[in-house]
């Protein structure tokens, strides 16, 4: 079979069923058969227009040709840290302090390190690649069956099949990670579609925080990067995730994430998108055991014809579970952004806290968002609510900072920090508010 | 114009921006340096337009006149470079800003005041702060709430009169900072305003108001009475008295006197 796939060199590197075989060559038979199967359930799978309700919001005709890209065929760079794009280690040198970090460059894991002492507790961080060899049984368990199967649409099938690299953090029962996992990306192909997984399964009463930064420069042609994000809190663990993503223009951004928390575990997401043309982020949290709280963060600023779109859902599948959502952003230019959420709460779900948000703060006229919170209750003891604002920085507001001296500049700087900052507040990961204070500043002071 | 004058208004008209309708209709008024003035005057007499029209407000058009400002042209400066070069509005109406805590908000009003590339020392600012607090008998913690969201009529004004205390203007102008406060909270005021003036004698102040008791409580130098955009009446502090005795009936153009303008 190796053989076969060689010569079929050249014609390989489109999104196509060689494709599939020749990324899983050298992988073990269940995977191969669980993407061949995902390529099939991807083939059977119309793609998603407009008329669907989850989509109505990102016209795909328009916005994505998966036709014109082609996957990636680089070699993999050196582990040595002095070859990497400049703009990567800026980025690596703002979070030093961390439990592990992995380096992923053009869809290849270049560089993995953890603690050792966390090490020798039984923690595993390393790239999914190596996880398949190395932790072979684990990574069977949980990879695309739970949590994103291939089964869950055309593009979780897409990447269930072409995924060629991604994470696996494995913390055991009782550890606890003091310090976060610190995940860099730097994207330099165009026209390329990169497919990778992160896969994250905390253990009974472990803790551990997560710090996902995706980076790239503008890209001459669109750029696609698709990730499926699996993570699993047992029984009391506290998980924290957060992704950062700074992708220069010509991007189409990609993440599917579901959330399992069991019983009496907190497992909180955190999504900041601030850069590449379009953003689709697709967040399904679910509450399986009692006592299982989820909170979920998220902020975007966008800019000239930036598109957002967040599509959350979350499902309490569990008696006395919790969850509140609270999405917000700022809109500048002809920026657009939707924000679709469901609550819902199962029949046996009682004693259920649910409680969504999304807030839109606009900076200019030509600047949209939509927002569509929504609830789907089947239990009856249960404390829901959910709203959505679209608010505009007004004239008075505008007059009223500049009266004390502050140029407009200065007057939106402060508003859309402010605006923003109750999503910041509730991070508690130090670097990461810096971090995105900054690129708010940065995008702020070029359109003023 | 004397060398003591600060403001000198000239034949100001003004209107809404997109719209036809003339609010001011010709202001004469001279303000000189350490005075303090009082604007009376009937709703939709355009007191409140002049206030906006000298902080620099998008939302009017200056249609004919003039405004000096230390012997320079005021209408050619941005809201924000008239707030540099010495002018505070006091809200009648304070915005609410979510999320910007006042501390945070002061901090860059007093930078932008600081000469070119001067850097704001935030340990003196922070003394200033707590100092200009207590004086206005504020909780230090109110630093940390966020600009007039969710703070009471009285706790506005409080705070407009703090920010106008940080910012050390040269020409304040009090838009019915009187209205909506108890007497306690007008004492508070007015005292805070009395220091200010004490502390810096050539400070000028317009004060725009309805009623005669805030009046009792800052001295002004000069009252004039404004009818249908213009100012119809100028005199000392015993305008303000008959006001208060006759009410504003008769004070239509027609019979204004125009005493002193």
């Amino acid at each position: 079979m190796a053989k076969a796939v060689a010569g079929m060199e050249g014609v390989t590197s489109a999104l196509n069923p060689a494709a599939v075989e020749r990324i899983g060559m050298s992988e073990p038979e269940w995977l191969r058969e669980r993407r061949a199967h995902a390529w099939d359930v991807y083939e059977r799978t119309p793609m998603p227009t407009i008329r669907l309700e989850e989509w109505r919001y990102t016209n795909l005709k328009k916005k994505l040709d998966l036709n014109s890209l082609q996957l990636s065929d680089a070699e993999a760079m050196s582990d040595d840290a002095s070859t990497w794009p400049e703009r990567l280690r800026a980025a690596m040198d703002e979070d030093r302090e961390a439990s592990g970090h992995i380096v992923i460059i053009d869809g290849h894991v270049v560089h993995a390190d953890v603690d050792k002492q966390l090490a020798t507790q039984g923690v595993i961080l390393e790239s999914l690649q190596e996880a398949i060899t190395n932790h072979e049984e684990l990574v069977r368990e949980h990879l695309a069956t739970d949590a994103v199967p291939a089964e869950e649409g055309k593009f979780a099938a897409l990447n269930a099949a072409l995924w060629s690299d991604g994470i696996f953090l494995y913390v055991p029962k009782g550890v606890q990670l003091e310090l976060p996992v610190r995940v860099t990306r730097w994207l330099s192909e165009a026209g390329t579609a990169y497919f990778s997984r992160v896969l994250i399964v905390a253990e009974a009463q472990s803790q551990v925080s997560y710090v996902d930064e995706v980076l790239s420069d503008d890209f001459e042609s669109q750029t696609y990067t698709s990730t499926a994000v699996e993570l699993i809190a047992r029984e009391g663990a506290r998980v924290q995730y957060v992704a950062v993503q700074r992708l220069g223009r010509g991007a189409f951004y990609q993440s599917m994430q579901r959330t399992l928390a069991q019983r009496d575990s907190k497992l909180d997401t955190l999504n900041v998108a601030l850069g590449a043309s379009v953003t689709r982020v697709d967040l399904n949290a679910r509450l399986l055991g009692p006592g299982a709280n989820s909170d979920m963060l998220g902020l975007y600023f966008g800019d000239d014809d930036q598109h957002f779109d967040f599509n959350t859902s979350q499902d309490h599948v569990a008696e006395h579970t919790s969850s509140d959502l609270l999405y917000k952003g700022a809109l500048d230019g002809a920026s657009r952004a939707a924000f679709r959420g469901i609550i819902r709460v199962l029949p046996g779900a009682q004693g259920t806290d649910a409680y969504q948000t999304n807030r839109n703060l606009l900076l200019s006229p030509e600047s949209r968002a939509d927002s569509l919170p929504n609830l789907e209750i089947e239990a009856d003891d249960v404390k829901c609510s959910h709203g959505a604002t679209v608010g505009q920085l007004d004239d008075e507001a505008k007059f009223y900072l500049m009266s004390r001296g502050l140029s407009l500049i200065q007057a939106e700087r402060l508003v859309v920090l402010g605006f923003l900052g109750e999503v910041l507040a509730k991070l508690p990961l130090g670097g990461v508010v810096d971090k995105v204070t900054r690129v708010i500043e940065q995008k702020l002071a070029q359109h003023g | 114009m004397s060398d003591a004058s600060i403001l000198k208004i000239e034949g100001l008209e003004a209107k809404v921006a997109d719209e036809d309708l003339p609010i001011l209709t010709g202001v004469d008024l001279e303000i000189g340096k350490g005075e303090i003035h009082a604007i009376m005057g009937p709703n939709g007499s355009g007191k409140s337009t002049l206030a906006k029209v000298l902080a620099g407000h998008p939302g009017y058009e200056v249609t004919s006149g003039s405004v000096l400002f230390q012997g320079s042209n005021l209408l050619e400066l941005e809201a924000d470079e008239r707030s540099q070069a010495g002018i505070f509005l006091a809200f009648q109406y304070p915005v609410e800003i979510p999320g910007v805590s006042i501390a945070n908000f002061l901090r860059t009003a007093v930078q932008a005041h600081q000469a070119d590339g001067e850097e704001l020392d935030i340990f003196e600012f922070s003394d200033i702060l707590t100092e200009r607090m207590e004086l206005l008998e504020m909780d230090v913690t109110f630093a940390e709430r966020h600009v007039n969201d969710g703070f009471s009529g009285g706790e506005k004004k409080r705070n407009e009169i703090l920010q106008m205390a940080m910012l050390k203007p040269k020409l304040a102008v009090m838009d019915e900072t009187d209205s909506g406060l108890d007497i306690d909270a007008l004492k508070v005021v007015a005292s805070g305003v009395n220091t200010l003036t004490e502390e810096d004698p050539e400070m000028s102040i317009l004060l725009i108001t309805h009623y005669q008791r805030l009046l009792d409580h800052i001295e002004p130098d000069r009252v004039h009475v404004m009818v249908d955009g213009r100012i119809v009446r100028s005199g000392g502090p015993e305008v303000a008295h008959q006001l208060e005795a006759e009410g504003y009936r008769g004070w239509s153009e027609a019979d204004s006197i125009a005493d002193g303008v």
